[in-house]
């Protein structure tokens, strides 16, 4: 991978354009599954029509069709060829979150070149690269946020960022219960806040634990929430 | 006057300390929420609902509503301040705000976006009051086929008007459709879908689906967009916070305008205040053209105003839509309908004389939040922009504690941990390639609902489909969605090749 916009590779850059087809895919996965789960479906005798399999079936149409009008029109309009180019300032603001401190903490860290595997957005390592579109803000989906981005750039996902955060939150859900809840709920803020590019994992060990105890006692001592007490069983 | 008595006593049962204090616990939390990019207000009532399990209905109602109005009080001061709207229902009035600001009027910006804020909240609340207690009346009579109907406008209004394609949008909401099929049937006994695991028998939880989609899926998002240049500089807000009266007289009928724009939006399920904040933007854009003094483009107050307001106006109606009828306009109403469930209550007509108690209190909240939310928000905004200092990683690192907490607090199942993994990745992969996240909740949430009250319709008139569509409210809901959606595709299609004449490649 070079820093340049790169022009078309072929094969893998065909697809490379197309990773939108994950949900489509997932979508076919999802139909098959309730199809054959509606047709194997275990319904009690004497049930008034329409019985319980009606509207799954109906739903598990819709996942195929779905599938197939998204595929084509992932196919038909592929993402932007170059990878990051700087888009206009308007879009960064409906696209990014920003802060003073995240900006810095980005600056220090290197997302490692992708490889040009098919399945994932071809990456490169382009400081000024720009998310665009895809999300905004939380839980409002992007009502105009792409129709202001002047130029076109295929967004760049930090491939290493999403699988370190990913992992982290599996070793979590492995530890919660042998662990508890201090030990294994300040694992998971140190890692996140590590993933999300914190640069000082000495002073993130005092934050995570501090956290973590503190949550432990305002909801489990106040609240009266369930958390599981693991091997400092005893201490509290 | 019932209506008066009735909010009295509403008001007597908020003004106690401790539900004040919940108010005002929900004014905080929803400032602060609105002014960070990124977290949204249903996101913070997801990552609460679990763990205000334990406080009163009551008490957790009237924070929520605080949330939900903090949230749109705050979204405007990052938009004014630095450009960077905090939800996207303040992207509308940060095109002149932050113009105001860059000219050195960042404090009237802001003042004339709290005095918006307040005015379109508590107007549209007003109307609330006294109309809710009669559309839940009309509601009353209101059977299977026209609930069925309420719901299918909703989907299909939701998954159109959100976001760029309908295509996408209609997507979204058959994955929440097929997601809440998951679990035991209610009116059969059937099990569906889950594959003999007893954990799924009573279906996915919604307070599992909301926040994987929302807070884990967002901090995926995050993680994804890491190494993103960001440019961002804080505008620093100095002098009068207050308005001259000339700028509160040119300011007050942009405020009604805007309330006025943003009234009717909250009743029809379109997902949020998107749609009307930018038709007030556009009202008052076109109207100040007409006339001299147009700042319009070097930070005009009435760009701020309208959209404001009609954002405000229209979060306070679509509560009252909520509680009258039980259909969620928006993600953060969905939020809130299946915060309702969770305490074992149905929105919708009888939720007035069930717990008449609850709706009043929480009506009467409303009013005494937009009057804390004013006091937060006019004096300290520049404060609260201070808290885009916290670092991202820590905030999103507490996020995912909270959302893990939450979700394990809520059922103490590990598998529940891993279903929301599965759901963040989802919400993930939707950010990433365009699907818009409301419809699925809608999906969700109403997806039963429409399966059952289907089926009821179908089982009344033993099979004939003409009773679907047989009574005028249902035959009239039907009509008006067909144009609404055929006009949309006009427009769109138009916007389309207005578009593609412009830019060489159209935007995915």
């Amino acid at each position: 991978m070079t820093t340049e916009p790169v022009p078309d590779r072929g094969q893998s850059d065909f697809l490379a354009r197309r990773t939108g087809l994950v949900i489509p895919a997932l979508l076919l996965v999802a139909g098959i599954v309730l199809a054959i789960g509606t047709f194997t479906m275990d319904v009690p005798s004497g049930v008034a029509s329409p019985g319980p399999q009606v509207f799954p079936a109906f739903i598990s149409v819709a996942c195929l069709v779905f599938a197939v009008l998204l595929a084509v029109d992932v196919l038909r309009n592929p993402e932007p060829e170059q990878v990051g180019v700087r888009t206009a300032g308007r879009a960064a603001t409906t696209a990014v979150p920003a802060g003073t401190s995240p900006a810095g903490a980005g600056a220090g860290d290197t997302p490692q070149a992708a490889d040009a595997t098919p399945a994932t957005t071809a990456a490169t390592p382009d400081r000024d690269t720009t998310a665009i579109g895809g999300a905004t803000a939380a839980g409002e989906p992007p009502a105009v946020g792409g129709a202001e981005v002047e130029e076109p750039a295929r967004i760049r996902s930090n491939r290493p960022a999403v699988l370190g955060l990913v992992g982290t939150v599996i070793v979590f859900i492995a530890l919660l219960v042998p662990l508890g809840w201090i030990i294994a709920g300040a694992l998971l803020f140190w890692g996140v806040a590590r993933t999300l590019g914190s640069r000082r994992p000495v002073f993130d060990i005092f934050v995570a634990v501090a956290m973590s105890s503190s949550i432990q006692l305002a909801f489990s001592a106040g609240l009266g929430l369930n958390l599981p007490p693991g091997i400092l069983a005893g201490v509290f | 006057m019932n209506q008066l008595s009735n909010l009295g006593d509403g008001f007597l049962t908020v003004l106690t300390p401790m539900n004040l204090l919940w108010v005002f616990v929900g004014a905080l939390l929803g400032t602060a929420v609105g002014v960070l990019p990124g977290l949204g207000s249903a996101m913070a009532v997801a990552l609460l609902l679990p763990v205000t399990f334990s406080l009163d209905p009551i008490g957790a109602f009237i924070m929520f509503a605080g949330v939900l109005f903090g949230g749109l009080f705050g979204d405007s001061i990052s938009g004014i301040l630095m450009n960077t709207p905090g939800n996207s229902t303040a992207i509308a009035s940060t095109i002149e705000g932050h113009k105001m600001a860059q000219d050195g009027r960042a404090a009237q910006a802001l003042a004339t976006s709290a005095i918006a804020s307040f005015f379109g909240g508590t107007v549209a609340a007003i109307l609330v009051v006294f109309f809710a207690p009669s559309l839940a009346r009309l509601a009353t009579h209101f059977g299977p086929a026209e609930y069925l109907a309420l719901a299918v406008f909703a989907f299909v209004a939701i998954s159109a008007v959100v976001g760029e394609s309908i295509l996408r949008g209609l997507t979204s909401l058959v994955i929440g459709l097929a997601i809440a099929l998951v679990g035991i049937d209610g009116m059969s006994g059937a099990s569906r879908f889950t594959g003999g695991m007893p954990e799924l028998f009573d279906g996915i939880n919604i307070v599992v689906i909301t926040v994987g989609l929302l807070a884990l899926g967002e901090v995926i998002a995050v993680a994804a967009r890491r190494g993103t240049k960001e440019e961002a500089k804080l505008i620093t807000s100095a002098g009068r916070l207050w308005l001259s009266r000339k700028e509160f007289r040119l300011a007050l009928p942009a405020w009604v305008r805007g309330t006025t724009i943003g009234v009717p939006f909250g009743i029809i399920p379109v997902g949020g205040s998107e749609v009307p904040t930018f038709l007030a933007y556009g009202t008052e854009r076109r109207l100040a053209a007409r006339k001299p003094g147009n700042m319009f483009g070097r930070g005009d107050g009435r760009g701020v105003a309208g959209p404001e307001a009609a954002g405000n106006a229209t979060a306070s109606t679509a509560m009252g839509a909520l509680l009258a009828l039980g259909l969620p306009t928006s993600a953060t109403a969905a939020v809130l309908l299946a915060a309702f469930r969770q305490y074992g209550l149905q929105p919708g007509p009888l939720l007035f004389e069930r717990a008449s108690e609850l709706v009043w209190a929480l009506l009467a909240s409303f009013f005494i939040g937009m009057v804390v939310l004013l006091i937060l928000n006019l004096p300290f905004a520049p404060l609260w922009a201070k808290l885009l200092k916290v670092p991202r990683h820590y905030l999103y690192a507490g996020i995912t504690v909270f959302a893990m907490l939450g979700i394990y607090a809520t059922s103490s199942k590990v598998f529940d941990l891993v279903l929301v993994l599965a759901i963040g990745l989802l919400g993930f992969g939707m950010r990433r390639y365009g699907l818009p996240v409301a419809p699925v909740l809608i999906g969700v949430i109403l997806g039963p609902l429409a399966e059952t009250e289907f089926r009821r319709t179908m089982a009344v008139s033993e099979g004939d489909p003409f009773a679907l569509v047989s009574s005028p409210i249902s035959a009239t809901l039907y009509i008006v969605l067909a144009l609404g959606v055929t006009g949309l595709l006009v427009q769109r299609s138009r916007a389309r090749k207005k578009e593609e004449s412009r830019l060489m490649t159209p935007v995915a």
